[in-house]
């Protein structure tokens, strides 16, 4: 069911594809095959995989509890949330957040994982900003 | 003689201090990324690539040092294979079946010592037949023209859809979605905008490590998010560390054979150390036929062939990506794309004008496993220890090493978005089961596949013919065929069971 679910959005994102590369405006071309030609091709390949797919998907046992489900989707809101908050709340605040939620997620106890995340954040602010030098974001509580 | 003259060239760029101290970190935290179940090589390098770039090495500093986190997970897979029944990552499943039950008997130390030295003479076999076979490759490859470079690449893509992976069909769409990523920009042939949606940060084309880390590292989190579950690992006790030589003159000849199996399987592209080890483990069971009743219960034979093959084949796999610009597994494909990134084409014309890229790399590589063979003796209690490091405290840390490691590139959100929405996009095929090399795969190669089928087709005014011009392209193409049916062939006649 989920492979037939997945082949047929994959049917429609090829089509879309050939459409969006059949209308390329090509100015000028010097060859024969011009940038249209390679995502034709790929997407007629996508297009046929797909169909076979919809005819012969495989079986898959993939029965997430809603438990589980709720986990991911914490999990995938929660790096959103990072990024989100990443350049705006600066390194340090947001890593000591989303740190301390991984770390409640993956069970740990909150005192523990707000002195470990907040740590962590801290330590690994001087190590990557100094030592290695790359290029971390102070963020606005700081003037960054 | 001319090889020893480049190898002398290799050692002196692999010996100079700071290139030194990036191996010996480099296989250290690759034995400790492989140790621990669940982060694999692949994950190792993906997370180091971006911190690699945004500090600045020089190109061979940079692949020294991830290279270096890519063989030295094949070592550390092993560990939590034998101590906990888990596989530190895919080559290392096979570790497994012998390992664990020899350490359940208390034996732990003796198996942990004996891979240990059947990975060394692994990958220091496969790094001989490297430097014997890279000339050769690299001088076969100069007579290649786009049409051969084509063939090559279907060729590549065929062996990959054939062997790895649950189903061929599948690994076909990931070589697609692959092929298609690698579309999007601005098209250098005629400057036209493609699949760019409007967005800016698309125009020079969807950023490679953007898609390695996001389809790799944040997928894995959720993976691990997903199958966390409240337990307390319980590590069997070690017991004494030593090598018996009784051990290894017992499975001296499994570990050549293993060798050299992984070597080739390596070297065939697309294909890791994940089926390296299994053929190998199965050619041994095959070989002790009658005397195999102690395999999958703790037969030294069964622990040292999978630990040979995986560390012979990821060597291996280093072998068509240097000299032919073809990786040879998905890790390799991620240091192609690195070197890509610097500005490096890998290819015949490598060994030929940057010696101290190719040749460094392969020279790091044997000191490299010597300096790993040492950790992995007397140091192996250290890395135990840090097999007990809590999910909890680990998460934390690759989240945040992701983030600022593609933010470092550009200091731009719109990557970590990106990267976010990629995570999601692979968590999906792979519980689709879907594998991810492929995609990746395709994504280094697509810009070649492209540019030389549109160079071939130039030379020849439209002729699709060119394709078979020339001995080389058609013995590729008879190559591609044969890759495409042969399994089902080998398949239909194997008799049934």
């Amino acid at each position: 069911m989920f492979d037939r679910l997945f082949a047929g959005a994959l049917l429609g994102l090829s089509g879309l594809i050939a459409w969006t590369a059949y209308h390329f405006e090509v100015a000028f071309q010097y060859e024969p095959l011009g940038p249209k030609a390679f995502p034709l091709i790929l997407s007629a390949v996508l297009a046929v995989c797909s169909v076979w797919l919809i005819i012969k998907p495989s079986a898959n046992k993939w029965a997430p509890t809603g438990a589980v489900l709720v986990k991911l989707i914490s999990g995938v809101l929660l790096m959103t949330g990072y990024a989100f908050l990443f350049e705006k709340a600066g390194f340090i605040i947001s890593t000591a957040i989303v740190g301390t939620v991984f770390c409640v997620l993956f069970g740990e106890q909150t005192k523990r994982a707000v002195l470990y995340s907040v740590t962590l954040s801290v330590v690994s602010y001087f190590v990557l900003k100094h030592v290695l030098q790359l290029n971390v974001p102070t963020g606005m509580l700081f003037g960054g | 003689m001319e090889t020893l003259d480049f190898l002398a060239t290799g050692f002196s760029v692999a010996l100079a201090p700071m290139n030194l101290a990036l191996v010996l970190i480099g296989c250290f935290v690759g034995t400790l990324i492989g140790s621990l179940p669940g982060i694999g090589p692949i994950n190792g390098v993906a997370i180091l690539l971006p911190l690699a770039y945004a500090m600045g090495f020089p190109p061979e500093s940079a692949l020294i040092l991830l290279a270096g986190v890519y063989y030295g997970a094949e070592y550390g897979g092993r560990i939590s294979s034998i101590l906990l029944n888990v596989p530190g990552d895919a080559g290392a499943i096979m570790t497994t079946l012998d390992g664990y039950p020899l350490s359940q008997k208390g034996e732990g130390g003796r198996a942990l010592a004996l891979s240990a030295v059947a990975s060394f003479i692994g990958s220091m076999g496969a790094l001989i037949l490297i430097v014997l076979f890279a000339p050769l490759l690299s001088e076969l490859a100069l007579k290649f023209g786009p049409s051969e470079f084509v063939w090559l690449m279907a060729f590549a893509f065929t062996c990959l859809a054939t062997m790895v992976g649950s189903r061929p069909l599948k690994t076909t769409v990931g070589v697609v979605i692959g092929l298609l990523l690698a579309t999007v920009g601005v098209d250098s042939g005629t400057g036209v905008l493609r699949f760019t949606m409007d967005i800016p940060n698309f125009y020079d084309g969807v950023d490679f490590l953007v898609v390695v880390i996001g389809m790799f590292a944040i997928s894995e989190v959720l993976i691990l998010l997903e199958n966390w579950l409240k337990n307390d690992m319980k590590l069997t006790p070690v017991g004494k560390s030593f090598v018996s030589m009784s051990d290894l003159i017992a499975v001296k000849w499994v570990v050549l054979r293993s060798t050299l199996i992984g070597f080739v399987i390596g070297v065939l592209p697309g294909t890791g150390a994940s089926i390296g080890s299994a053929v190998a483990y199965g050619t041994e069971k095959r070989f002790a036929e009658g005397n195999d009743d102690q395999f999958g219960k703790g037969d030294i034979r069964g622990l040292a062939a999978p630990e040979a093959a995986n560390n012979a084949s990821a060597a291996g796999s280093m072998l068509p990506m240097l000299t032919l610009g073809i990786p040879g597994s998905g890790t390799t494909a991620i240091l192609l794309g690195a070197l890509l990134m610097f500005n490096i084409t890998p290819g015949p014309l490598l060994f030929e004008q940057q010696p101290e890229i190719a040749w460094g790399l392969i020279a790091s590589m044997f000191v490299g496993n010597i300096a790993l063979l040492v950790m992995n003796l007397p140091l192996i209690g250290m890395f135990v220890r840090l097999l007990s490091i809590k999910q909890s405290y680990l998460v934390p840390i690759i989240v945040m090493l992701t983030f600022i490691g593609i933010y470092s590139i550009h200091g731009d959100s719109f990557d970590l978005y990106f990267m976010v929405l990629l995570g999601v996009f692979a968590f999906i095929l792979r519980k689709l089961g879907f594998s991810l090399a492929p995609v990746i795969l395709g994504l280094v190669l697509g810009e070649v596949l492209e540019e030389n089928l549109r160079r071939a087709l130039s030379i020849s005014g439209g002729e699709w013919s060119i394709l078979f011009n020339g001995p080389i392209s058609i013995s590729l193409a008879v190559a591609t065929l044969v890759a495409a049916t042969g399994p089902f062939i080998y398949k239909a006649l194997k008799p049934k069971q």
